[in-house]
């Protein structure tokens, strides 16, 4: 009896919970649909200013990458990696992870495109700048540069482009850093993106949710160490290839 | 073709090499739908998120699907192998005999197509995401191929994947 008492007591408790959060949500809802908030703004573009002012910088990441399978199911995969940037036109990016082991050189002109593990490697003339030099990757190559987006000195624009909604989550602890949750939504895809507080208002963390597929899969990257004061050497930004790498080409797009 | 019928094409495409990678029996019937991302693994971007990003995710997918194609006609070029391995004992059954017109045509087919490459080859430019079994390398002038019983592939990056292009 006492149970039976007990079950129901829970029953009515969950039911005011749950008029509870669909309250909350529909009040996130319409705090979305109220477009870009101000203070949403404010702290990206901070962020990006800040990231912008820096001239030379690595930053060391943890990578998930869900797949959806046919039946439903989500498998994640992982892979770590550092991005090394020196404006205004260097750049090393390493991954290495269950699906990928790849290593992107840019030393000002040309781009090295490598993936050790199978000893090759593909490398063109590319642009002067940084920001060219992505622009020709992506368009030219279909090369998505590691730390790509991030790096533009007009990163803020290219991350708004399109963005219908976004809104201050609230604060959040990454990797032990205390940092603003923000969360964006774009046509067939949501993002969130968490910056450090304080005077270095670094992203710590980003999560892309696609919509437009099956099951919502997601891309996270979680930056586990920001150096702002790396020691670069004449090795980081060449690529040399190890004997036995066979030099293949780009398919033309 | 729909959006969906592409992303089906996709999935088509990377599900072999993907599955393999994971640890997953090739055997299993899960078909892997890749995330446009996915090839972020392949590529990781710090960040898609942007309007560029939308378009490459849908470059992306336009170029699998084509890739699919492709190794829809490596499959039926294998298939094709077979049958004409049976037509040929089929036409060799059938000059004792009279031959029927059905193996006629299909004979006159596979001399034609055995002109320059071996019958139901996929055509030269068309790029496959994984090779066909029974591959081995061969160094041309420096260059190294794979002959895959006689159709000859060399590795190419397409954006940050590697894929093999049809000599």
């Amino acid at each position: 009896m006492h149970s039976i008492v007990h079950k129901r007591m829970t029953a009515a408790l969950s039911r005011c919970l749950a008029i509870a959060a669909l309250t909350t949500l529909s009040t996130a809802a319409q705090a979305q649909s109220a477009g870009i908030a101000p203070e949403a703004k404010q702290i990206l573009k901070a962020s990006t200013d800040f990231l912008a002012s820096q001239q030379r910088f690595t930053a060391d990441t943890r990578n998930t990458l869900e797949i959806v399978l046919k039946s439903g199911q989500k498998i994640e995969f992982n892979s770590t990696g550092r991005q090394s940037i020196q404006r205004p036109n260097k750049l090393r990016a390493e991954r290495t992870g269950d699906l990928v082991d790849q290593v992107f050189v840019y030393d000002g002109k040309s781009l090295t495109l490598s993936n050790p593990d199978q000893k090759i490697y593909a490398q063109v003339p590319a642009p002067g700048t940084l920001e060219e030099m992505l622009d020709f990757a992506r368009t030219k190559l279909d090369i998505v540069a590691p730390a790509g987006d991030l790096i533009y000195k007009n990163a803020y624009e290219i991350l708004l482009d399109g963005v219908t909604e976004g809104i201050v989550v609230g604060e959040a602890v990454i990797e032990g850093v205390r940092c603003d949750h923000l969360a964006f939504r774009a046509p067939e895809l949501d993002w969130q993106i968490w910056i450090q507080q304080g005077t270095q208002p670094l992203p710590r963390k980003i999560v892309i949710t696609t919509l437009d597929l099956p099951n919502a899969p997601q891309f996270g990257i979680t930056v586990t160490k920001w150096d702002l004061n790396p020691t670069f050497d004449a090795t980081t930004f060449e690529f040399k290839p190890a004997a036995g790498m066979q030099q293949i080409d780009f398919v033309p797009r | 073709m729909t959006r969906t019928g592409k992303s089906q094409a996709f999935a088509v495409a990377i599900a072999l090499p993907l599955l393999y990678l994971a640890g997953v029996s090739p055997d299993a019937p899960a078909v892997i739908i890749l995330l446009p991302e996915a090839h972020a693994v392949v590529g990781a971007p710090l960040t898609p998120v942007s309007a560029a990003g939308v378009a490459r995710r849908t470059t992306r997918r336009v170029v699998v699907a084509e890739s699919t194609a492709t190794q829809a006609s490596a499959a039926n070029a294998t298939a094709a192998q077979q049958q004409s391995a049976t037509a040929q004992q089929q036409s060799a059954t059938a000059q004792q005999q009279s031959a029927t017109a059905q193996q006629q045509a299909a004979t006159a087919q596979q001399q034609q197509a055995a002109a320059a490459r071996p019958p139901g080859a996929p055509a030269a430019g068309a790029v496959v995401s994984a090779l066909p079994a029974g591959c081995k390398p061969e160094t041309k002038s420096g260059v190294e191929y794979q002959n895959c019983g006689g159709v000859y592939y060399r590795a190419a990056f397409q954006g940050n994947n590697l894929v093999y292009v049809v000599q």
